[in-house]
């Protein structure tokens, strides 16, 4: 008695079934085209720091052919410890630097910069040799060379050959996640004390980090390590924070260095790294094409 | 390669009656080998910018005789997309904030438009002005929209179409040498308002980008044989 409804039954989900597996069909004949794509999507370069450099040492990153990138920044003499009697060392005076850099291709960059500390002209070429895949730990390498030309030393002859000092510096950087980014740098410097007579050379060891804590907001963190010379006897440190925005890079920053130009920020600082003795200190970049 | 499927043979075969015009068709698809151009232009306050790829690829198909005879419209198709993390704006920092902040492009890596002609009228002696309806998306977000294009025969044949007042379908006049145009140039303007897709514009820096950006596409597009023939 219930063998007939059962059929029934089953004969009706057939039957539904049949035509709802046929909607497809009939909608794809409604559709006489059938697109496939040609090409899969561009996919984008691998970033491990956003910036071409941290505060002071290097990163990995260059910028696209064709750009330029303009930039200034003041490390500030008064330590912030002087409170607001100094406007927290905001009342200066203060080291600046002027820079403008420029990109030949991907992966070189050129940039001309001056400090006003000992009115020092740096020139340096910057080329990214090694780019790993996208995987949890890419890995970018970058080789910078330079030259650091002090016009104002002492009594000295501006064209005076202790005046020049050239440096070479191996970037290696690396990301853990998706927002950590990690650099190594050593740097090689020749004339450390701008002396003509016997010129000295030094390695140094720079270490950095930055945390990536939104798209534009981020927190880092650099340490230079290297010889201790007399009166330049403390290796440097820094902590700040970076805003940037699709042209722009703004970081400020706690320091004890108050030297810009490669040359002269890798040799060390009379400051030790300690809060009574952290300065102030800014940089703004502009990226530019015309 | 993509692969396009005859439809008024289809409807042949099947009977369905898909054109009522016969079993002739127009196809096309976006030609590799000439200029394409898809850009927009942020206009705003502080900062203008533009991006540009020559990224897009698609297809149209007509039915019937297409832009040289009566063609049904409501039976014409087409689709278009374009790779967005190939948009180059000048600047590398700025094409990675549009790629990571705004158009999310790992998530969401084409922005495209499918849907039919709407309208097609002739402007004079190789000119058309088509109207596209259908779905477009970008971020992952669609709209319906109606954009206004401009197609100019490049290639062989082709003579401005008439168009039936009240009816989306046209009657053209064939070519001189009856033959459907090889190539077509098509220009489209058009505003595309960031909210409408869902794309978040940061409200703590400075406005960087503009609301409603104005998109440009200048492309062509090239007669394809439809398979078996």
């Amino acid at each position: 008695m219930r063998k007939g409804p059962i059929l029934v039954r089953a004969s009706a989900t057939c039957l539904a079934l049949a035509l709802i597996s046929s909607v497809p069909t009939l909608v794809a004949q409604d559709t006489p085209r059938r697109w496939e794509r040609r090409a899969e999507a561009t996919s984008p370069p691998v970033t491990i720091f956003h910036a071409t450099q941290v505060i002071n040492l290097p990163t990995a990153e260059t910028l696209s052919r064709g750009e330029w990138q303009f930039e200034i920044a003041h490390r500030f003499f008064p330590p912030v410890s002087e409170g607001q009697e100094g406007f927290w060392g905001l009342d200066g005076p203060a080291f600046m630097r002027l820079g403008l850099g420029y990109a030949f291709s991907q992966n070189a960059m050129v940039t001309l910069a001056r400090s006003n500390f000992l009115d020092n002209w740096d020139v340096q070429a910057k080329l990214r040799v090694f780019e790993s895949g996208s995987g949890p730990f890419p890995l970018h390498a970058a080789i910078q060379a330079g030259a650091g030309w002090s016009t104002s030393v002492g009594d000295r002859d501006a064209s005076d050959s202790g005046n020049f000092q050239y440096y070479g510096q191996l970037v290696l950087n690396t990301r853990l996640g998706d927002r950590l980014a990690l650099g190594v740098v050593p740097s090689y410097l020749y004339n450390v004390l701008l002396d003509s007579i016997d010129p000295v050379q030094d390695l140094y060891w720079g270490f950095y980090g930055q945390l990536y804590l939104t798209e534009m907001m981020s927190i880092m963190g650099e340490a230079n390590l290297g010889e201790n010379r007399a009166e330049l006897e403390n290796d440097t440190g820094s902590l700040g924070l970076e805003l940037e925005t699709g042209g722009h890079f703004f970081k400020v920053f706690l320091t004890n260095s108050v030297r810009l130009n490669p040359s002269q920020f890798l040799v060390g600082s009379s400051y030790p790294f300690e809060p009574e003795e952290w300065r102030l200190g800014f940089s703004i970049t502009r990226l530019l094409r015309f | 390669m993509p692969k396009l499927v005859g439809a008024s043979a289809l409807g042949a075969v099947l009977g369905l009656g898909l054109s009522p015009l016969g079993v002739e068709a127009q196809e096309y698809q976006v030609d590799l080998t000439r200029e394409r151009r898809v850009s927009f232009l942020s206009d705003a306050p502080l900062e203008d910018f533009r991006g540009v790829t020559d990224r897009i690829d698609g297809f149209v198909y007509l039915e019937g005789e297409g832009l040289v005879g009566g063609t049904d419209l409501r039976a014409s198709e087409f689709f278009f997309e374009v790779d967005l993390a190939s948009l180059d704006t000048g600047i590398g920092l700025r094409n990675r904030h549009m790629r990571e902040n705004y158009l999310e492009t790992e998530d969401y890596p084409f922005a495209s438009f499918s849907g039919r002609v709407g309208v097609l009228e002739g402007l004079g002696e190789r000119r058309f002005s088509a109207e596209a309806v259908g779905e477009l998306e970008i971020h992952g977000v669609a709209v319906e929209r109606a954009i206004r294009c401009q197609v100019t025969t490049v290639g062989s044949g082709g003579r401005a179409a008439e168009t039936s007042p009240g009816s989306d379908a046209t009657n053209a006049p064939a070519s001189s040498e009856g033959a459907p145009p090889l190539i077509l140039r098509v220009q489209c303007a058009f505003p595309v308002s960031l909210s409408d897709h869902g794309i978040p514009i940061p409200k703590l820096m400075f406005m960087k980008i503009d609301e409603v950006m104005e998109l440009e596409l200048d492309f062509h597009l090239q007669a394809v044989a439809e398979e078996g023939k």
